[in-house]
C-alpha cells in the first residue's frame, strides 16, 4: 500500500490503531462488521443472501445501518454439503469485486479458511482475511502479505473447518486462547503482514462449548490486554440460544448482551447479523465507558 | 460609564464541548459571538462580566469554568483548582470575550435571585463607575417554563413577561428593566432578573441603541441575544455622575 503513513511499532498491552484498507481507526472507536453470506445453507436465515442481488442489496442495507465492514462468506461453518475452493472462488471473488465497485471505501473482509479463495478475495479488492477456521491453512498470513490486507487469528482448538466441537475440554480455556491467537498472530508478523492489521478472535462456539464461550465472554479483557484489537463473534450462536434456551430467531437479546459485555472488555470489532442493534449497543456502551459523547445532549443543560 | 452592552443566555449547552457530536444551536452561539464583538467594536477600557448565581460575589478574573460538574469525563483537561469554581454563566460570558481576541481589563460578578432591585441597581451603578468606558457582559436568561417539555414545564405567563423584557430591551429605555417583578420572575424560573436590573442601573437613565441578535425558546427556555450602545453622556450628565459617585 502506497500513500499511507508507515505502520506505529505495536505496543504489547496497548490497544493502537488498527488499519484495515486505506482506513485507520483508533482503538476506541468500535467497528461493525456485517455478516452477508453468499450460501444457501447458513445457520441463521439461512439462503438470504444466496442470490447475487439480494447479497448486494444485503450490503447495501447494512452500510445505511452503520457497518464498517463487510464480511462476505462463501462456506457455512457448519457441516454440509462439501463446498470445494472453485466453488467458494464462484461463490465470493467475483461478488466481493462488485462491492468494491460499488462502495470503494468500505472495508470488505473475506470469511475463508483456504489461501485460494483469500487469494481470489484480495485480488478481488478484499482487505481483511477473516480466518474463521485458526490456521488450518498456514498460507492465508502469506496472502494477507502479499496484498497487504489484514488477518483475524481465531483460535478453533483443535477442530477442522466445518466440523462441530465434540467432547471438548480446556485445562484454562481462556489460557489456550490467548496462546494459540497470540500464536497465530505472531506467526503472521513473521510472514509479513503489517502488525497494525492483525487482529485476534476467541470464536465463540468454535472447538467450544457453551460454557468455555461464556468464560471466555466473561474474561475477554485478557484478550484485549495483550494489545491486539480483538474481535467478536457472538451474533445468534450456539451458546447463546443454549444460555437462554432460544432458537436462533429468538437470540438477538442474548447476542447484544454479550456484546455489551465484549465492548465494556474492549472488544474492537463486532461481527453481527443486526447491523443496527449492534451499532446501538457498542456505541452506547463506548459513551457509558467515556471513549464516545453522546450524539447529542441537553437535557438538564438549557 | 456604561458604553456598551450585550445580553446572552446563559445555558451550559453553549459550551460546545457539552452537547456531544451534535452541535445543537451553532445559531445561538454565532449571535453571542456577534454580540460581544458588537460590544468590542465601542472600544470598551473595562468590561464588566455579571451572571447570575447562587451566591452574590465577586470572582478573580483568573477563575476558571469546570465543565466536568457537568460533564465528568471533561474532568481530565483540566487538572487541579477544585472547588471554588467559576458559575457557569460568568464562565460562557468570558470565554465568549476570550473568543472575540479581548486581552483588556474584566472584572466578574455572580448575582444572587435573593438581590432586591435596589441592590442590582447600586451594583449596576458601580459597575459603570469603574472606568471611563466600561462595558457589560449581561448573562441573562427568560423564563425557563415557556412550554410543555421545558425545563420547568409550562406556565403561561411565560409568554407575556419574557415579551415584555425583549420589549424593553429592544426600545433602549433600559430603566424599565427596574420593574421587573422578582417575586414573578422566580416563579418562572427567569433567572436573568437581577442581572437584568444590573445592566439597568449601570446604564443609570440613559437610553442605549438595541440590537437583537437572537430570540427562541429551543428548548422551553427563553434565550435572547441582544447588543446595546449607549450614546456618549452630555458633559453635563458627565459632571453629574461624577457627582454622584
Amino acid at each position: 500500500m502506497t500513500g499511507l503513513p508507515p505502520a506505529r511499532e505495536r505496543a504489547p498491552g496497548k490497544q493502537s490503531v488498527l488499519r484495515l484498507g486505506d482506513h485507520s481507526f483508533p482503538p476506541e472507536q468500535p467497528l461493525i462488521m456485517g455478516i452477508v453470506n453468499r450460501t444457501p445453507d447458513s445457520f441463521y436465515r439461512p439462503g438470504l443472501t444466496w442470490d447475487e442481488e439480494a447479497a448486494m442489496a444485503r450490503v447495501a442495507e447494512v452500510i445505511a445501518e452503520g457497518a464498517d465492514i463487510v464480511d462476505v462468506g462463501g462456506v457455512p461453518a457448519a457441516p454440509g454439503k462439501p463446498v470445494d475452493a472453485a466453488e467458494e472462488i464462484r461463490r465470493t471473488a467475483g461478488f466481493i469485486a462488485a462491492v468494491r465497485d460499488s462502495y470503494p471505501g468500505v472495508v470488505i473482509s473475506v470469511d475463508t479458511w483456504r489461501h485460494e479463495a483469500a487469494r481470489a478475495a484480495c485480488a478481488a479488492g478484499a482487505d481483511l482475511i477473516n480466518d474463521s477456521w485458526g490456521g488450518f491453512d498456514e498460507r492465508l498470513a502469506e496472502v494477507a502479505a502479499e496484498f497487504g490486507a489484514g488477518l483475524v487469528c481465531a483460535h478453533v482448538g483443535r477442530q477442522q473447518p466445518r466440523t462441530r466441537p465434540f467432547r471438548v475440554s480446556y485445562r484454562d480455556v481462556m489460557a489456550d486462547v490467548l496462546a494459540r491467537t497470540q500464536q497465530l498472530a505472531e506467526a503472521a508478523v513473521r510472514a509479513g503482514v503489517d502488525p497494525a492489521r492483525i487482529v485476534i478472535d476467541p470464536a465463540h462456539d468454535f472447538g467450544k462449548n457453551t460454557w468455555h464461550s461464556l468464560e471466555v465472554t466473561r474474561r475477554l479483557d485478557e484478550m484485549t490486554a495483550t494489545g491486539w484489537p480483538v474481535l467478536v463473534s457472538l451474533s445468534n450462536k450456539d451458546f447463546v440460544g443454549e444460555t437462554l434456551n432460544q432458537p436462533p430467531e429468538e437470540r438477538l437479546a442474548g447476542t447484544l448482551a454479550a456484546t455489551a459485555v465484549s465492548a465494556w472488555h474492549g472488544a474492537r470489532i463486532f461481527r453481527v447479523h443486526q447491523v443496527l442493534q449492534s451499532r446501538h449497543v457498542v456505541d452506547m456502551v463506548a459513551s457509558i465507558k467515556g471513549e464516545r459523547p453522546p450524539a447529542r445532549a441537553v437535557r438538564g443543560m438549557a | 460609564m456604561l458604553v456598551a452592552a450585550a445580553i446572552c443566555p446563559s445555558p451550559p449547552l453553549l459550551a460546545r464541548e457539552l452537547t456531544g457530536a451534535d452541535p445543537v444551536v451553532p445559531e445561538l452561539r454565532a449571535a453571542c459571538a456577534d454580540a460581544v464583538r458588537a460590544v468590542l467594536a465601542c472600544e470598551p477600557g473595562l468590561v464588566a462580566l455579571v451572571g447570575a448565581a447562587p451566591l452574590a460575589r465577586r470572582w478573580d478574573s483568573g477563575a476558571e469554568l469546570d465543565l466536568s460538574a457537568f460533564a465528568p469525563p471533561l474532568r481530565a483537561s483540566r487538572p487541579g483548582s477544585a472547588g471554588n469554581d467559576l458559575p457557569v454563566a460568568l464562565g460562557l460570558a468570558g470565554r465568549l470575550l476570550d473568543q472575540a481576541g479581548y486581552r483588556g481589563g474584566r472584572v466578574l460578578y455572580s448575582v444572587a435571585q435573593e438581590l432586591t432591585p435596589a441592590d442590582c441597581r447600586s451594583l449596576g451603578a458601580s459597575l459603570a463607575s469603574m472606568g471611563e468606558r466600561v462595558a457589560l457582559i449581561a448573562m441573562a436568561d427568560g423564563s425557563a417554563r415557556r412550554t410543555l417539555r421545558a425545563p420547568g414545564y409550562l406556565d403561561e405567563r411565560s409568554e407575556p413577561f419574557d415579551a415584555g423584557v425583549e420589549e424593553v430591551i429592544r426600545s433602549g429605555n433600559l430603566d424599565d428593566l427596574m420593574r421587573i417583578d422578582a417575586g414573578l420572575a422566580r416563579e418562572l424560573m427567569a433567572t436573568g432578573r437581577p442581572v437584568w436590573q444590573v445592566l439597568a442601573g449601570a446604564a443609570r437613565g440613559r437610553s442605549a441603541a438595541a440590537a437583537v441578535h437572537y430570540r427562541d425558546d429551543p428548548f422551553g427556555v427563553f434565550y435572547l441575544v441582544a447588543s446595546l450602545s449607549l450614546a456618549e453622556s452630555l458633559s453635563l450628565a458627565g459632571s453629574q455622575e461624577a457627582a454622584d459617585d
